[in-house]
């Protein structure tokens, strides 16, 4: 099928309507005083507006500039990608502690970013109670490490770990990012003092 | 009159709009022309080895893209002075003598500073010596077996084999126990099935696994070696079931995980599985099936979401394009091959701008001391040419995905 509609009818060379010089012209209506005004001072009007239409436009693109692209503010690290805890060495325990107790040094370090709250320290073995001094919950700023005395209590012999390889602590961490619980592994030398120490609170108390 | 006022405004308009459109984008480009090609004369070339074909090659391929995307964010940023860096990329296929012949080639190539890879800790065993002989530093993501670095006699006496061989993954003598310590204690399992492939990372990540979960008080209920090359492990499954236990622990690598975690939840022991990072892939929840809904996996590394470093690689792994993901070993590729980018570029601001004769000699010496904020935190090596930065964490198949249960940093 052909088309058969017809465009916008264009208008073509001479199709115009011309103004005729010689035609009667309106009358012109009387000035007023706002005109006259604005007759004598046409000049300083139109700079005036010009001025106007300058602001309005050099606003407008200010408005809309391009931002330079900032980089989005960068949010808090995580608690556990900046403490460390270290083991440090046996230690006595505190004089109130039970008979069945022993206790460990450990440094805990804050090395960027806002404050960290310890908010609970744990292990997750059986027959085992842990307490720490400083008592959780404390705070540690950052660029400063604390020595924790951790307090071990054997609850039940036969379920403590008395050969653990890789032993670790379960640290509850917050800061103003999140909350997370994290496993300290502290090594070697920790399990073996660990396993020592069981060994001889164990054999105290079925003596 | 009219045409000199309009001349006016429009003049007027032109130069406000230009000056204003002058201040709003005076900080846009900083001025810089970083066209990518860092305009060095000299070409360093990073070797890559990684299975890129076959069973693995999820994993190979993601190792591959990372390295190439370290190899052009070192360019663009004309990282080294008046060097380009290229890579060569060759697939192992898994196999030990593949790589070894892999290694053969990227030592004959003089342009080869150094080399990332492989996955597979029987593959590196094989590679190793090769590179050594050559003084050709190797940088591996993903090898966990502890003898790799710390020699044979590793759980008695530590001694370094080859001073060439670095890596920036946490071994298995930490994953193993790390594992066993999660399964025991956290999940509350008392009775472990142990399944091994009888390669060097499978075996001994179970063994460093079983060794852990019995000092623990756990009992080990039966164990068994399958055949990596058949995907029939019915026989295993019937096993595991008239056992008893509660767990299962697999020492191998996902593309037999998956298809023996399905078989052993069909043969009736609904018990989870549990692997270690060679498992800890998107194709072992695929292999799995529904029923793998729950297994578990220890991966090397802090989750990437925690680490902001590690946002900045997906991003840009993401706008490269790659087609395949950057896997388990994503981040520790781009950080081995940075660590080459950093020593080799130690070893060329030491000689006044100019890549020594004895350039690979030089890097072996440089990566020693290397230490940089990688994408997976801080990258440095100890005395063994171990990683310092010792994270782990423990994923759990949940709705179809892993997903980080427990977090762990080796301190000792």
């Amino acid at each position: 099928m052909e088309l058969s509609g017809a465009g916008p009818v264009e208008p073509g060379e001479g199709t115009h309507a011309w103004e005729t010089p010689d035609g009667p012209r309106p009358s012109a209506r009387p000035r007023g005083p706002l005109a006259r005004r604005y007759d004598r001072h046409r000049r300083a009007v139109h700079s005036a507006l010009a001025a106007l239409v300058v602001l309005a436009g050099g606003g407008y693109l200010y408005a809309t500039r391009p931002q330079p692209e900032r980089p989005p503010a960068t949010p808090p690290p995580y608690p556990s990608q900046v403490v460390d805890i270290t083991y440090l060495e046996p230690v006595p325990s505190p004089g109130n502690a039970p008979t069945s107790s022993f206790s460990f040094a450990v440094l805990l370090s804050v090395e960027s970013g806002p404050s960290v709250t310890v908010t609970r320290i744990a292990q997750p073995y059986p027959g085992l109670s842990v307490t720490s001094a400083p008592a959780a919950p404390f705070q540690t700023k950052a660029d400063s490490a604390r020595k924790i005395t951790i307090t071990m209590r054997v609850t039940e012999c036969g379920k403590a770990p008395w050969n653990a390889g890789l032993p670790f602590l379960d640290v509850t961490l917050r800061n103003t990012r999140a909350i997370q619980v994290h496993s300290f592994i502290l090594g070697q030398r920790y399990a073996q003092h660990l396993s020592d120490a069981l060994q001889v609170a164990c054999s105290n108390d079925s003596a | 009159m009219r045409q000199r006022s309009l001349i006016a405004i429009t003049a007027a308009l032109a130069a406000g709009a230009l000056t204003l459109t002058a201040c709003g984008s005076r900080d846009d480009d900083g001025g810089g022309s970083d066209s990518g090609n860092g305009g060095g004369g000299t070409t360093v070339v990073i070797g890559v080895d990684a299975p890129l074909t076959g069973d693995l090659s999820a994993l190979g391929l993601g190792i591959k893209n990372s390295v190439d995307l370290a190899a052009k964010t070192a360019n663009k940023d004309n990282y080294v002075e008046g060097i380009k860096f290229e890579i060569e990329a060759l697939d192992d296929q898994g196999q030990p003598s593949v790589g070894q012949q892999n290694a053969t080639k990227l030592v004959a190539n003089d342009d080869v500073l150094g080399v990332v890879g492989p996955l597979n800790s029987s593959v590196g065993e094989s590679m190793q010596k090769v590179f050594d002989t050559a003084k050709l530093v190797e940088v591996s993501p993903a090898n966990t077996n502890p003898a790799l670095t710390q020699g044979v006699d590793w759980q008695t006496k530590k001694v370094r084999p080859y001073k060439s061989y670095f890596r920036t993954a946490t071994t298995d003598a930490i994953q193993g126990p790390f594992a066993a310590q999660y399964v025991y204690n956290d999940s509350k399992k008392k009775k472990v099935f142990v399944i091994d492939d009888k390669k060097t990372y499978g075996a001994g990540l179970a063994a460093t696994f079983s060794e852990e979960f019995k000092k623990l008080g756990g009992k080990v209920v039966g164990t068994e070696h399958i055949n990596p090359d058949t995907k029939d492990f019915n026989a295993v499954a019937t096993k595991v079931k008239n056992s008893g236990a509660d767990v299962v622990y697999y020492g191998g690598e996902y593309p037999q995980a998956g298809p023996l975690s399905k078989q052993i939840k069909a043969a009736g022991a609904k018990i989870p599985l549990v692997g270690g990072d060679g498992i800890y892939s998107a194709d072992f929840i695929k292999l799995a099936g529904a029923s793998g809904t729950g297994d578990l996996a220890t991966s090397v590394g802090a989750p990437v979401e925690e680490l902001p470093s590690a946002k900045e690689f997906v991003a840009n792994y993401k706008a490269a394009g790659y087609k395949e993901a950057y896997e388990a070993y994503g981040g520790y590729s781009y950080d081995s091959a940075w660590a080459i980018i950093e020593a080799v570029k130690k070893v060329v601001e030491d000689n006044d701008g100019k890549l020594p004769d004895d350039a690979r000699a030089k890097v072996v010496d440089a990566m020693q001391n290397v230490s940089f904020d990688g994408v997976t935190g801080k990258v440095s090596f100890d005395e063994f040419g171990d990683a310092t930065n010792k994270q782990l964490t423990v994923y759990a198949v949940e709705n179809g995905a892993w997903k980080s249960v427990k977090s762990g940093t080796y301190t000792g």
